[in-house]
């Protein structure tokens, strides 16, 4: 009797080790829905890629490849692209794939009640040649129209119509907010929101498996200390994100290792262009200063981005002087010197522009949304204080901090943006056009900075296929953009994630968790 | 100003102090005095931060980020600048916050108190002393706010302040609103016990005779009934400031707390928390262990008066 | 007496739906629900277009009075966040919580008495004074950072104990429990440490104090005398007679630990309701924030009553007392 205990106390302990191949991992934000086509946001597109695939998906370098469809080319003169897509694929319940499927995709994707929508913006028509053939006609010659598809995830028509989700529902949810049914290399096989979510490996999975994982169990957790002590404790195999001010600790333990890299996110200061005056400046409240380019400019040379990088960045970002970092298509490497810091340039330039002893301002900072952001915001605080510039902080969760941007309820704010398409054109969509409900353009231009030539250039970088014509009209409004310090563009935001020393992964600048590149030794 | 007779005190109040009962426990209870010291000690010091910290951690003109994590006593790699308690992710000197810090978390915690007691007492008294409809409403406010989680109460009265206050006064008001929803979330006690012993007072023989000269009902209680309720009062008031500085900590890792620009003890723990794997572990050692003294005497002390105060236990 | 308990309980739907007016006019400060539910690309179109559909356009009070129809009929809509209603997930999430505040609330309970009663009767003893200072130190400290530090010690540094979350559990009938595997039990035992040391020196100090009280009343003095033994008089008689307001008391401290179980929750990633508020609250998911609000604020005015009302049957001299007369 009693050796029949120690027999099974023995066996518990060896139990662990015989399946190596469970996989935990820790993110601080669950993925609010299942819907890949209800909510556009990392973390729920991310996860979503290793059940969904799209016609075409991102390989560890961030370059196209073929995914469910097999090749694709241009229509006549950039009327649209053509799809081939790939035979013999079939979803997690056995169904097949076919082109029905990425028409009722699309239609489900471009619905007003996705928000994916906005991807389609260009698309005019898609038409279903064969069972494997589709065209996807647009209003115009749309060069990047493949790789910005790369997100867009293909669901089984008959699926949705059986369970009754043709369309996302992101007030009242659906059988699609719970339940996937994909082609990807895994599938969910348990789903609690806000606690777990259990994926194993999908069998009929057309693609060449390189992962070992025979179960993979997703956790949120959202104090970045208990994520860690998890981490640390080995109770879960990997976390994202590491608090940065842990990374040079955690390369001295040798059970966990860092894998860092350069996320696309810019983060950058943006001012009020359109506001006749300060709303919370104690004596300057006749005028706006930040509309004159100098005193712009005396922000720029005022804020030591170096100094924040070396400490409250622990040296894992890199400064930046565009809207984009280096590694996205587009960046001009001309411009790559950020204005220096520089006190005596930043009080000269305050002088010329008629405020000598500086004025006081309110500045707008969230504290829960970028990497370190309200000590980044106390930082900022300082260094323009000692050049006369008195910013009083004002930081705030996120959930209050859009609302308030929306409110023109700012005289400076900081703002980070990753361009979802990886290229230069994104930003300057968002973030420098003049806003334009109808044209779709400047929805993030919060402080309405308007500049006749970049709107101009817009829809010719939009549609130009000569990718060298089309470069120098990004160089062109990167140039007007900087000259005219639009923004204030300082770093780079890290990518920082831990791992036990037994998983092997590779990571994407764009934050998504590959979980068939990993493999567990 | 009064017209009521009192009785010539034939001692000096100092004399009367010293060979008072109370202290006299208080001479022989070791707790009591290494306590009363510690907390003289920070409540001095806290007070005289302005003369005795070395830098002015609320001026963000005045920091150097550069000196951001430097270790205790030793100098920092670039600035070579050394700091006593070392220096946070800011390059503020710990020691210097430590002491400010201490200045907001007391004063929110005293305010609160006083806030509370001040509510409390007058709640108390009214009740207790007029009977009826207002005693329904104002205890049964009281019972359901007993029940009621402090610190829920402290974060919706947080939410709806934050709400109402004009945005250019937010950053102001944090500390404002801090007090009056700690306070506010607790003024029970106070209520419930005054109006205990107003009840049993009122019923009292010289109470009644002063209401027969004529007396207004808001002078008998003022100068009657309230002396009598003191000592519970002043117990309670001690130990509510303990869990008033301790809320204040608990609402701060909730994100209601003081800003970090002009960070309390309970916000600097809240940052040096993001720090205790990362090896700086002056940032929220020193902070905590400055709470725990503060929060610790201060419960020790409300303690030793309980039992001093109360002649039954002796 | 019919009508005293008819006037409470009349008394307890007034303050029920008071506080959801307050929670109601407080829901606009706490941020806006549009930018967690659309993503980067949004058009300001959207956004009004999602307002409007979740009526969030509306005054305040007819928000409320939309979400008191539909908690009448038992509908308490359905999550921003999750696109699931409320009543389901509440019902998913209310096991943890309840195992959690229970294990805390039962550990609190007996090494509350008895150190109580040990600190009572060796009053003057030198480890009785000790555990009397040192449980002063658990109330010193904010209780997430005593969680983080337990978690630093017994997960980092000694990996005894899980570092967060439930362990395994097993499904009861749609209860989840924890209680029947050696990770659930595990997993129990940090955080119900964390949550209950606060209430465990509450009890205490109430038991010590109303011991010391009793001991020194005459018919304690009489058992003595009589030749009882020590053990006999501690415990039959003395302790017994401390019980009812120690009970009262832990009734009372039952909202507090639920209350308390947010910060437990949050500290240890617990999947219960407290973390599922916190949640709420960062996403801005109002109907989330109001059927917690309102559910906590009917088992605590709930427990209110039922306090009242045993008083009003236990103890006939309150009766005038409480019923608010003179």
């Amino acid at each position: 009797m009693r050796r029949s205990i120690q027999l099974a106390v023995i066996l518990a302990a060896l139990a662990p080790a015989a399946q190596a191949e469970d996989f935990m991992w820790a993110v601080n934000t669950d993925p609010q829905t299942m819907d890949p086509h209800a909510v556009n946001s990392t973390p729920v597109l991310g996860f979503l890629n290793n059940v969904y695939e799209g016609l075409v998906r991102r390989g560890k370098d961030m370059t196209v490849e073929p995914a469910l469809a097999t090749s694709w080319e241009p229509i006549g003169e950039g009327e649209g692209w053509r799809f081939i897509l790939r035979e013999g694929v079939t979803f997690h319940d056995g169904a097949e794939f076919t082109a029905e499927d990425v028409l009722f995709s699309y239609q489900r994707a471009s619905d007003e009640a996705s928000d994916t929508r906005s991807w389609f913006a260009p698309v005019s028509e898609v038409v279903v040649v064969d069972d494997y053939t589709v065209d996807f006609m647009t209003t115009a010659p749309n060069p990047i129209f493949p790789g910005s598809i790369a997100n867009w995830m293909i669901m089984d028509s008959g699926w949705a119509e059986v369970n009754d989700a043709t369309l996302p529902d992101k007030e009242n949810g659906n059988y699609a907010t719970l339940n996937t049914n994909g082609t990807g290399a895994f599938k969910v096989t348990a789903r609690e929101p806000g606690l777990r979510t259990v994926l194993e490996p999908f069998e009929g999975w057309w693609g060449e498996v390189e992962h070992n994982i025979t179960r993979a169990e997703l956790t949120p957790i959202q104090n970045p200390a208990t994520a860690l002590a998890a981490l640390l404790s080995g109770d879960v195999d990997f976390i994202n994100p590491v608090p940065i001010q842990d990374v040079a600790r955690l390369k001295e333990n040798p059970d966990v290792e860092v894998i860092q890299g350069i996320e696309a996110r810019v983060i950058m200061l943006g001012f009020p262009h359109e506001a006749d005056t300060l709303k919370y400046s104690s004596e300057t409240t006749d005028a706006n200063p930040f509309a004159d380019v100098r005193v712009r400019q005396a922000v720029a040379h005022a804020i030591n981005v170096p100094a924040i990088l070396q400490t409250i960045m622990r040296g894992n970002a890199e400064a930046v002087s565009q809207l984009v970092s280096a590694a996205m298509q587009g960046y001009v490497p001309e411009l790559e010197a950020r204005p220096a810091y520089d006190q005596d340039r930043a009080r000269e330039l305050l002088a010329e522009a008629g405020y000598p002893d500086g004025f006081s301002f309110g500045l707008k900072c969230p504290n829960n949304r970028y990497l370190n952001d309200e000590a980044v915001c106390q930082a900022i605080t300082g260094m323009l204080a000692q050049v006369g510039l008195n910013a009083t902080l004002d930081a705030m969760p996120v959930q209050n901090y859009w609302p308030e941007l929306r409110a023109d309820n700012y005289d400076m704010f900081l703002l980070g943006w990753s361009p979802g398409t990886f290229d230069a054109e994104h930003p300057i969509r968002f973030l420098a056009a003049t806003p334009n409900e109808e044209l779709r353009v400047g929805s993030w231009n919060f402080g309405g900075y308007s500049n006749a030539r970049v709107d101009e250039l817009l829809p010719l970088i939009q549609s130009e296929i000569d990718p060298v014509a089309r470069q120098a009209m990004i160089d062109e409004t990167a140039k007007i953009l900087q000259d005219e310090m639009a923004y204030v563009p300082m770093y780079v935001q890290p990518l920082v994630w831990g791992i036990r020393n037994n998983i092997e992964l590779t990571q994407r600048p764009d934050d998504f968790f590959i979980l068939r590149w990993v493999t567990v030794n | 100003m009064s017209d009521f007779p009192i009785p010539s005190a034939p001692k000096s109040r100092y004399r009367r102090a010293v060979e008072s009962d109370l202290f006299y426990t208080f001479k022989r209870s070791p707790v009591a005095m290494v306590s009363a010291a510690v907390v003289l000690i920070l409540v001095l010091a806290a007070v005289f931060a302005p003369l005795i910290a070395p830098t002015n951690p609320f001026d963000p003109s005045s920091l150097n980020l550069m000196n951001g994590f430097t270790p205790p006593m030793a100098p920092n790699a670039f600035t070579g600048d050394t700091f006593l308690l070392g220096t946070d992710d800011q390059g503020r000197d710990v020691f210097s916050t430590i002491l400010y810090g201490m200045r907001i978390s007391l004063f929110v915690g005293v305010a609160a108190v006083f806030l509370a007691m001040v509510l409390g007492i007058t709640l108390g008294l009214i009740s207790g002393y007029v009977g009826g409809w207002t005693e329904t409403i104002i205890m049964r406010t009281a019972d359901v706010q007993l029940t009621f989680p402090s610190i829920l109460v402290a974060m919706l009265i947080f939410g709806i302040a934050k709400g109402v206050t004009p945005v250019e006064y937010r950053d102001q008001m944090a500390i404002w609103v801090l007090i009056l929803a700690i306070g506010l979330s607790d003024w029970v006690q106070f209520a419930r016990v005054v109006r205990g012993a107003t009840l049993v007072e009122k019923n009292k023989e010289y109470v009644q005779a002063a209401r027969l000269i004529g007396r207004t009902p808001g002078a008998i209680m003022l100068r009657h009934i309230l002396p009598n309720v003191l000592s519970p009062v002043l117990v309670i008031a001690t130990i509510s400031l303990a869990l008033a500085i301790i809320a204040e900590a608990t609402l701060s890792f909730l994100g209601v707390g003081a800003p970090p620009t002009q960070p309390s003890l309970g916000t600097l723990i809240r940052i040096g928390q993001g720090f205790l794997f990362s090896g700086e572990w002056w940032i929220l050692l020193f902070p905590a262990v400055t709470l725990l003294a503060l929060a610790l005497s201060v419960n020790l002390l409300g303690d030793w008066l309980r039992d001093a105060l109360n002649p039954r236990l002796r | 007496m019919l009508a005293y308990i008819i006037r409470r309980i009349g008394q307890s739907a007034l303050v029920l739906l008071i506080v959801g007016l307050v929670a109601f006019s407080m829901f606009r400060f706490v941020g806006d629900p549009i930018d967690n539910m659309l993503g980067q690309e949004r058009t300001a179109e959207d956004i009004d277009r999602l307002r409007a559909q979740l009526g969030l356009d509306q005054p305040f009070v007819v928000q409320y009075f939309k979400f008191l129809e539909g908690a009448v009929q038992g509908n308490f809509g359905v999550s921003y966040r999750q696109g699931r209603p409320v009543a389901e997930i509440l019902l998913e999430r209310a096991p943890a919580t309840l195992e959690l505040a229970a294990v805390s609330g039962i550990l609190a309970i007996l090494f509350g008495i008895a150190l109580g009663v040990f600190t009572a009767i060796r009053r003057d003893g030198v480890l009785a004074n000790f555990i009397m200072s040192a449980s002063l130190i658990g109330v010193s400290l904010p209780t997430f950072l005593i969680g983080i530090l337990l978690i630093y010690l017994f997960s980092v540094e000694l990996g005894w104990l899980p570092s967060f979350g439930r362990g395994e559990t097993v499904d009861l009938g749609g209860w989840s429990t924890g209680f029947l595997t050696e990770s659930g039990l595990k997993a129990l035992i940090l955080p119900s440490i964390t949550l209950g040391l606060y209430q465990m020196t509450l009890i205490m100090r109430l038991v010590r104090s109303e011991m010391l009280e009793v001991l020194r009343q005459d018919y304690i003095r009489f058992a003595r005398a009589r030749g009882l033994r020590d053990r006999a008089v501690n415990f039959r008689h003395a302790l017994k007679n401390t019980m009812v307001p120690v009970i009262t008391v832990i009734g009372l401290q039952l909202g507090a630990i639920i209350a308390f179980a947010i910060i437990t929750e949050t500290v240890f990633q617990w999947p219960g309701v407290g973390l599922l508020f916190i949640n709420a609250i960062q996403f801005v998911d109002i109907p989330v924030m109001a059927a917690y609000l309102m559910l906590i604020s009917v088992m605590f005015v709930g427990i209110n009553l039922l306090v009242d009302i045993l008083y009003f049957f236990i103890d006939p001299r309150l009766r005038a007392d409480r019923s608010g007369g003179h």
